[in-house]
Parts: structure tokens; C-alpha cells; sequence
């Protein structure tokens, strides 16, 4: 099974949003993309998804060319996403965001589950089982029966992810899973998501939480200005000059950084936003 | 065939110069509240009941010609009345709603829609009303060619109307905010422009126009009945989405555009058909032609296409 | 501890359908038949027109409340079923399809209509969308107005065929009555059916955020054509009773106004809600029959409560959680 994005390029117009990526992914690893704000990081998504289209290059999947699909026929093929700004089917239950997944499989069935009560309570029964199986491996199944906008952000965002693995993809891709959650909101994500590694899956994560992506990251693709900038695995990065640069500006203030966590029992969490370094310790901000 | 062809043109500018006024109002309340509104038509029909009331309380039995100046009057008056209601029917059934779910400002327009028609059937009665010409039909011939006085008022009129408000949106300084406002709302209110009376300004002058060009509607075909507002709000929808919903000379230009489109449509069909299809099937190319550029070309003449960025956030409807 | 095994056993078998639910659906059904000596046929023959709107509304309620698509233009697919038994069951062209054909043909055709007007326009943003349906709806008119051949135009098609059901002809307004009151039961259970099964989830998705929709892989047109094409067939269905009830059919009959009053049946009554669309029928139907001396009011008087309606309660009149599962649990069936 394989993955990837193959020489392309995005134009908003005049705009040179991503500028000829090549990047591949194989299964039972994850994958993380960082790079500033900007770097067009969820613009790869977005193509992949079939929310933008592709101004050049190719988006294949097991040699497939996705381009030449439609949405539905994305996902279909095994593409699943999150997305930024939390896009829950909001006024249907936790429960029932997972059950529209069974879609696909079950709609050959439909008229069998109109007319005949047993084959239909079947089919439910099925679609319920399966999904509360789902909820509980995010510990949600308390939230069954709530509506999905009425449940805890962090909550949301798990849900979200529950939601794209329920159709069973071969390409799962978070966009900012951790955006907005807490330290423990995010060690939990970081646990499910280290649990959700599998043979037969690829993930890819948008992020900007570097503790997050260096902990769980098999491989890391930086993207810079619409480019790959550098690649390679947690300490490759860590110790690259030009990503350093592109984040940073400036060697030195990693050092800083470096100085200030060693010999510290507390985790110093840090946040690489467009060039600038913020980073906290303890409640004292730096 | 070039005096038949020429014919066709003077028909087709008369009929494309109703509808693009009658397109106007529609896309100039969709440019600023994404509200189709339905009650559009019934303000077009309502223009000609108005008119008509107005010269009967004026001059007693209606009937024949009334000169240009009382034409005048009657436009602006019409124009003045149906104006007023289109900006109290604003306040009281779009404004509560404004922030609601899309589908909820549509249907209070179809609720205005069923009580404008419906209070003008009960007023009036159900049967069409003649309606006179208003000016002398008598015909001038030139080379074969028929036309009149009405159709030279019509065109020039609607023309002087879209003169006007071309000048007042791009002239003056409430027109440049109520164009602003029609382009995005949130901007302009940072801007501090007053977003309520901007509404206000462009309910004031849509259904006036609309009303105006039932006016003229009625006066061309002789007629005015309390339906006739519903197959002309689907050809206004048409001419809108013809030039760009949202875009004020995308309305004129489609108005024009529709006009042309269906006269000759429907002076050929006899033609081409042997007699099989007859020219009352000339609403029906309205109907063809939105269903074409929708399917094809939904943004229209000057309209813009919806973004792709847009298609990522979650959009209503 | 000991009565689990009883408990497995009674459900893995064959379901024990409730005694309770059984008893007070029995009374209802037996009410329902003895009021008919009881009521005058005037009386009956609001409630067919009730029933008939029931029907109408049940379906456009598939396409406004489940799939949220607003379709402005549905007395389209109504006088399609319509005209569809007058062309096939009356002297005007000598044809004299049986009662249960013309059923079938009608219900095939509005779904034919449905999918043919739905392809091209389901694609369409939801203002757009109700334009484009309204103007259908006009064109349907147009064309039985005009097309004489087929229509005979605005005279329309008389005298057509009492139906026959199985030997059971149905010429007084009970026996359509009952035909009604049982077809209303099927349609209400097969639309509900369908609002619970996994197609009724994609609509609920679609209704939220199409797009997010499509992302789990819902063929999103499809999915909407279906809720066209279902509904269409109800409503050609509706029509070709309507038709044999009134043994008569004008485009008069099929005006815009009707698409608008089973529209406000469907908000009035609370959108996507079964039990409300019953309710409204009955308000909508009933009152005016109670203003009966003012019947050029009806429809202004429509409008004023649509507008009063959409500004006070804008879900409709009966409240989401009063739905089919409430009156099941009340009638002892739950």
C-alpha cells in the first residue's frame, strides 16, 4: 500500500501556495508535516481530500491518481481527514456521527432495512455495536446519546478522529489535532493516536505542537514557503540548521531553550510559530 | 426577414428592458442579505394595482393616454408607495431574521409572497384588469417595421432608471455605502457605514423599480392580473443569474440578455416547428435558460465563483 | 440472577410484539371505522382532504425535513400522478388501466419526473434550488395548460373511471376514505422507516454539512435523489388518487399555491416530524372549512400564519421530541 503526492503545485490564483512536493508514505508509520504558518501545510490536505483542486502534479494512492475523483469517491478509496476548525455533524448524537459512516456498507441494503423489521434492527444493532465500540476506544461513551456540539472541545476532537477511523481508511490525515487542547487534553490524544498505529493504515499529522510531533513522529516532513524544507526523523530535525533557521531565525535561541529544560523534572512545552519562540515552564512564561 | 428580425429586436429590447429592472431589485437584496426574495414578483404586480388605484383616485375612470408628465408622476409616485412597503416589509418579517438559519428569511418571503397576492385577490377580485397604455399606441412604420410610442417610453424610461441608480451607487456617497454594504456586510459595518439604513435603501429602491417595471409590464400587454408576479419573479431570479447574481449592471445586461433570448426564441418556434409550438411557450425559455447557466455557469456574466477556500469551512446550505 | 435466561430467550426468539400497543392500535382502527356512520359525508370529505394533504406533506417533508433540500415546485409531481389516470383511466383516450396499475404507473412516473428534474438541479445551492423547483412546478402548468393534445388544456379531462380495488369499487367518499386512512398508515410507516435506516442518517449528515458528508465517502447526489425521487413517487401516487376521488383534473387544480400550502404544512406542522406534519395537515385543512364563508381569505390567511409561524416558532408547531417515537411510546407500542 502506498501513498503520496507526486510533484504537485497549488495556485490560488497568483498565489504559489505549494510549490512542486514530492512526498511518499508507507503504511504502519506516522507521519508528521510541520512548517510555519503559511508553509501551505493544509493545502496538501485539502488536495488530497479533494477539497482543492490540483493545478499540477498527481495525489496517488496505490498508484491511483485521486485527482481524477470526486469528494466521495476519495473517501471511498480509503482517504480520511479532520479537520481544523472541528466539522462534526453537529445537531446528531455522538453515536449517530459514527453510524453515518456504516454508509457505505449498509445503503446496498436499504430498502431490506425499510421493509423487513428484523433485517433492519439487525442492520441497527450493527451500526450501534460498532460504533459504541468506537466510542469507548476514545473514551467517549458516556457522550453516546448527546448531541455533538454539546460536548467538551477536547471531547470534539476526539470524536472527529473516532469518526475518520470509522471508515476504515488507509490514509488517516489530522489536520492540528491538538489545537486548543490542554497538557492532559493532549497527552490523551497523543496516547490514542500512538494506539491507532496498525499495519494497513498511514498516518499523517499537521501540527504545531513540537512535543507532540517529536514524540510520536516515525518521520517528519518540513514545509517551508510552499516547499519541503527538510525531512527525516525527530532528532534529523531537530538538528537541522535550515529548519532551525526557518523556524527560529536564529541558532541561538534553541540553545537557550535547551539550557533552560535540562535538569528541569517538569516537561517545558514549546510553541514554533512563524518565527517567533515562546516557550513555558511551569506556569512562568518566557 | 430583416424587417421580421428587426421586429423581433424591438420587442426584445421593450421586454429586456422590464426585466432588467425588474432584476435589479432582486439582485440587489440578494447582494446584500443572500435572500431570494420571493415577494419580489408580487411588488412588480403590485406596482401596476398601485398605479392603477393612483390614476383612478386621480382622474376618476381609467383609461387611454396620460402624457408624459403625468407618466412621470406615476412612476415616481408608484415607485414612492411600493418602495415604503418594500422597506416595511424588511422590518417586520426579514430583519427579526436576519441571523437565523438560511431556510427562515425564505420562507417569511414566501409567507409576504402568499399575502401580497392574496390581499390584492381578495381587494380586487380574481379576474384580470385591463390596464390602459398610457401613452399613444399609435404605430410608426418604419420600413416594416412596427413599433410605437410605448415601446420607445419603455426602453428609454427603464434606461433613465438604471442611468439613475448607476449614478447614485457609484456617485454619490450613500450609494458608494450601499454598494459596499452589498459587497460585504461585516466590512462595512467595521467601517462604521449604517448597515440598517443601507437595507432600508436598497428595499426602498429594488421593489420601486420592480414596481415601475409592472407598470410597464401591464401597460405594454394591455392586462394586469394578481398572478403575474410569479412566473416574473422567476424571470427576474433568471436574468439575475444570467449577469451575475449580486451584480447591479450584471442585472441590466441579463435583463437585456433574457429579453433577446426569449423573443426570438419565441418568434422562431412557430417558424422551426411547422406551428407545431406555439409562442406560449415563451416562459418556458426563461426556464431553459436558468436551468443552462446554472448547470454551466452558475456565477453568471460578472458574477464571482465561489471560492475553493469556501468549500473547506462549513458553509450553510 | 435466574430469570436472565427467560429474558434471552424471549428476545432471540420470535419478538412478542406489546400487548399495551396492540390494544390501543386496535381501538384506534376500530374507532376509525365506526365513526364512519357516525359522520356526515361532508364531514368525510374533509378528512379525505386532510388525509390527502397527510400524504402530499409526508412526502415533501422527506425532501424540506430529512434531506433539507427546500423544493418549491412539488404539486409538479402531484399533477403528474394526476393527469397520468386521467390519461389512462378515462374516455379521453379510451384507455381503462386497472385501479392497481394506475397506482403503480403513477408512483413510477413522479419518481421518473423526480430523478429527471433532480439530476440536473440537486447540485444546486439551497436558494437556488427552490427557484429552480419553483419554476419547474410553473413549467408543469404551462404545459397541461397548453399542450391541448395531451392535456385538452385548461377544460381539462372529465368523467374519469371509477376505480377498482379487488372488486371493491370506490365511488362514495368512505370508501375512499378508507383507502386513505390505509394508505396514510403504510406511507407514514415506510417514511419512517426510511427517516431510522442508514439513509436517513446520510440525510441528517447532508442537512448538517454536506461537505464534511462527503468526506466519509456519502455519494452526497446520490443520497439527495434519492429523497427527490421518494418523494416524487409519493406525491405522483397521492395525485392518481386524487384524481380517481374528484373524477375530474384541470391545471387549476395544480397551481403553485398547492406547492405552498403542503410547503407550510411541512414548516407549520414542525419539519421533520411526522406527527407535526399530521397536525398541520389537520390545522390547515380544518380551519378554513371552519371559515367557510370566507374562503377567498384562506390562503392570505396562510400566508399571515406562515410569516407569524416562521418568526415565533420556526422548527414548526410540533416540537422535535413529539415525534413518532413519542406517539408510539403513548399508544404502549415502545
Amino acid at each position: 500500500m502506498s501513498f503520496a503526492f507526486d510533484n504537485v503545485s497549488k495556485n490560488f490564483g497568483a498565489v504559489v501556495a505549494i510549490r512542486e512536493v514530492s512526498l511518499t508514505f508507507e503504511p504502519g508509520r506516522i507521519y508528521s508535516i510541520i512548517g510555519p504558518n503559511g508553509a501551505g501545510k493544509s493545502t496538501l490536505i485539502n488536495m488530497a481530500a479533494g477539497s482543492y483542486s490540483v493545478t499540477s502534479g498527481d495525489i496517488l494512492l496505490d498508484g491511483r491518481r485521486l485527482t481524477a475523483l470526486k469528494k466521495y469517491q476519495i473517501s471511498r478509496a480509503g482517504i480520511a481527514r479532520t479537520y481544523q476548525n472541528i466539522r462534526l455533524f453537529d445537531h446528531m448524537t455522538a453515536l449517530e456521527n459514527l453510524e453515518v459512516c456504516l454508509y457505505r456498507e449498509q445503503i446496498g441494503h436499504v430498502v431490506a432495512e425499510i421493509l423487513l423489521p428484523a433485517r433492519s434492527r439487525a442492520l441497527k444493532a450493527d451500526r450501534t455495536a460498532r460504533s459504541m465500540e468506537a466510542l469507548r476506544r476514545f473514551g467517549l461513551e458516556a457522550y453516546g446519546e448527546q448531541p455533538a456540539t454539546s460536548l467538551p472541545y477536547g471531547s470534539q476532537k476526539l470524536l472527529e478522529i473516532a469518526r475518520a477511523i470509522m471508515t476504515q481508511p488507509k490514509v488517516l490525515m489530522l489536520d492540528e489535532p491538538a489545537a486548543g487542547l490542554n497538557m492532559s487534553e493532549t497527552a490523551e490524544l497523543r496516547e490514542k493516536l500512538v494506539a491507532m498505529r496498525s499495519d494497513g493504515l498511514i498516518m499523517i499529522v499537521i501540527e504545531h505542537d513540537m512535543n507532540l510531533v517529536m514524540s510520536i513522529s516515525d518521520h517528519i516532513y518540513v514545509l517551508h514557503q510552499g516547499r519541503t524544507l527538510a525531512e527525516g526523523s525527530a532528532a534529523d530535525i531537530q538538528s537541522n540548521k535550515d529548519v532551525q533557521e526557518a523556524y527560529l531565525g536564529s541558532a541561538g535561541e534553541l540553545d537557550e531553550i535547551k539550557r533552560s529544560v535540562v535538569g528541569r523534572q517538569n516537561r517545558v512545552r514549546i510553541r514554533l510559530d512563524a518565527g517567533v519562540v515562546r516557550h513555558r515552564s511551569r506556569g512562568v512564561s518566557r | 426577414m430583416t424587417a421580421f428580425l428587426l421586429q423581433q429586436l424591438v420587442n426584445a429590447l421593450t421586454i429586456g428592458a422590464i426585466y432588467a429592472l425588474i432584476a435589479l431589485g432582486y439582485t440587489m437584496v440578494y447582494g446584500v442579505l443572500q435572500l431570494l426574495n420571493f415577494a419580489h414578483g408580487a411588488l412588480f404586480m403590485l406596482g401596476a394595482y398601485v398605479a392603477f388605484y393612483l390614476m383612478a383616485s386621480a382622474v376618476g375612470p381609467v383609461g387611454g393616454t396620460i402624457g408624459i408628465i403625468g407618466l412621470t408622476v406615476l412612476y415616481f409616485g408608484t415607485f414612492a408607495i411600493v418602495g415604503a412597503l418594500g422597506v416595511g416589509i424588511e422590518r417586520v418579517a426579514y430583519k427579526p431574521l436576519r441571523d437565523s438559519s438560511r431556510l427562515a428569511p425564505m420562507l417569511s418571503a414566501l409567507g409576504m409572497d402568499i399575502i401580497l397576492r392574496n390581499a390584492v385577490q381578495v381587494l380586487v377580485g380574481p379576474q384580470p384588469i385591463a390596464f390602459p397604455p398610457l401613452i399613444d399606441r399609435a404605430p410608426h412604420d418604419v420600413g416594416g417595421v412596427y413599433f410605437n410610442d410605448l415601446n420607445i417610453e419603455i426602453f428609454i424610461g427603464a434606461v433613465l432608471l438604471m442611468v439613475l441608480l448607476h449614478l447614485f451607487v457609484n456617485r454619490t456617497r450613500l450609494g458608494i455605502q450601499v454598494r459596499a454594504v452589498s459587497e460585504s456586510r461585516l466590512i462595512s459595518q467595521l467601517l462604521g457605514v449604517n448597515i440598517d439604513r443601507a437595507i432600508s435603501i436598497i428595499f426602498f429602491i429594488g421593489p420601486g423599480l420592480g414596481a415601475v417595471a409592472g407598470i410597464m409590464y401591464s401597460s405594454y400587454y394591455g392586462v394586469m392580473t394578481f398572478s403575474m408576479g410569479i412566473i416574473m419573479g422567476i424571470k427576474a431570479f433568471t436574468a439575475a443569474i444570467l449577469g451575475g447574481i449580486g451584480s447591479i449592471p450584471g442585472a441590466m445586461l441579463g435583463g437585456f440578455i433574457l429579453g433577446i433570448i426569449e423573443t426570438f426564441g419565441a418568434g422562431f418556434l412557430p417558424l422551426l416547428s411547422g406551428g407545431a409550438i406555439g409562442s406560449e411557450y415563451r416562459d418556458i425559455f426563461a426556464f431553459a435558460i436558468l436551468i443552462i447557466v446554472l448547470i454551466f455557469k452558475p456565477a453568471g456574466i460578472f458574477g464571482e465563483a465561489v471560492t475553493e477556500e469556501a468549500t473547506v469551512y462549513k458553509r450553510d446550505f | 440472577m435466574h430469570d436472565q435466561p427467560i429474558e434471552r430467550l424471549a428476545t432471540t426468539r420470535s419478538r412478542r410484539l406489546p400487548a399495551a400497543g396492540l390494544a390501543s392500535t386496535a381501538v384506534i382502527v376500530l374507532a376509525t371505522i365506526a365513526a364512519v356512520p357516525l359522520l356526515e359525508t361532508y364531514q368525510i370529505r374533509v378528512i379525505n382532504d386532510v388525509l390527502i394533504y397527510a400524504l402530499l406533506a409526508s412526502a415533501l417533508n422527506i425532501v424540506i425535513g430529512y434531506a433539507g433540500l427546500l423544493d418549491l415546485g412539488f404539486v409538479a409531481f402531484f399533477a403528474i400522478g394526476a393527469y397520468s389516470y386521467a390519461l389512462l383511466d378515462s374516455p379521453f383516450f379510451g384507455v381503462h388501466l386497472p385501479f392497481i396499475a394506475a397506482l403503480a404507473l403513477g408512483a413510477a412516473f413522479g419518481a421518473g419526473a423526480g430523478i429527471l428534474l433532480g439530476i440536473p438541479v440537486l447540485r444546486l445551492r439551497g436558494d437556488y434550488l427552490a427557484i429552480v423547483t419553483l419554476g419547474f412546478g410553473e413549467i408543469i402548468r404551462i404545459l397541461l395548460n397548453n399542450v391541448d393534445a395531451l392535456t385538452n388544456g385548461p377544460k381539462g379531462i372529465m368523467r374519469l373511471y371509477t376505480p377498482e380495488l379487488f372488486g371493491w369499487t370506490l365511488s362514495t367518499p368512505q370508501d375512499f376514505y378508507f383507502l386513505l386512512l390505509g394508505l396514510v398508515a403504510i406511507v407514514f410507516t415506510l417514511v419512517y422507516r426510511l427517516e431510522k435506516s442508514v439513509l436517513g442518517l446520510a440525510w441528517a449528515a447532508i442537512r448538517e454539512d454536506q461537505d464534511a458528508a462527503r468526506g466519509i465517502g456519502i455519494n452526497t447526489t446520490f443520497a439527495k435523489l434519492c429523497a427527490f425521487s421518494t418523494s416524487a413517487s409519493i406525491g405522483g401516487l397521492a395525485g392518481v388518487i386524487f384524481a380517481a376521488y374528484q373524477r375530474f383534473v384541470s391545471p387549476e387544480s395544480f397551481t403553485f399555491d398547492v406547492s405552498l400550502l403542503i410547503a407550510l404544512i411541512v414548516v407549520a406542522g414542525g419539519i421533520g416530524n411526522l406527527v407535526g406534519v399530521l397536525v398541520g395537515a389537520i390545522i390547515l385543512v380544518v380551519l378554513p372549512e371552519a371559515l367557510r364563508g370566507y374562503d377567498q381569505y384562506r390562503m392570505l390567511i396562510y400566508g399571515i400564519v406562515l410569516v407569524l409561524i416562521i418568526m415565533a416558532r420556526p422548527r414548526g408547531i410540533v416540537p422535535r421530541r413529539y415525534g413518532i417515537e413519542w406517539a408510539l411510546r403513548m399508544l404502549g407500542w415502545k
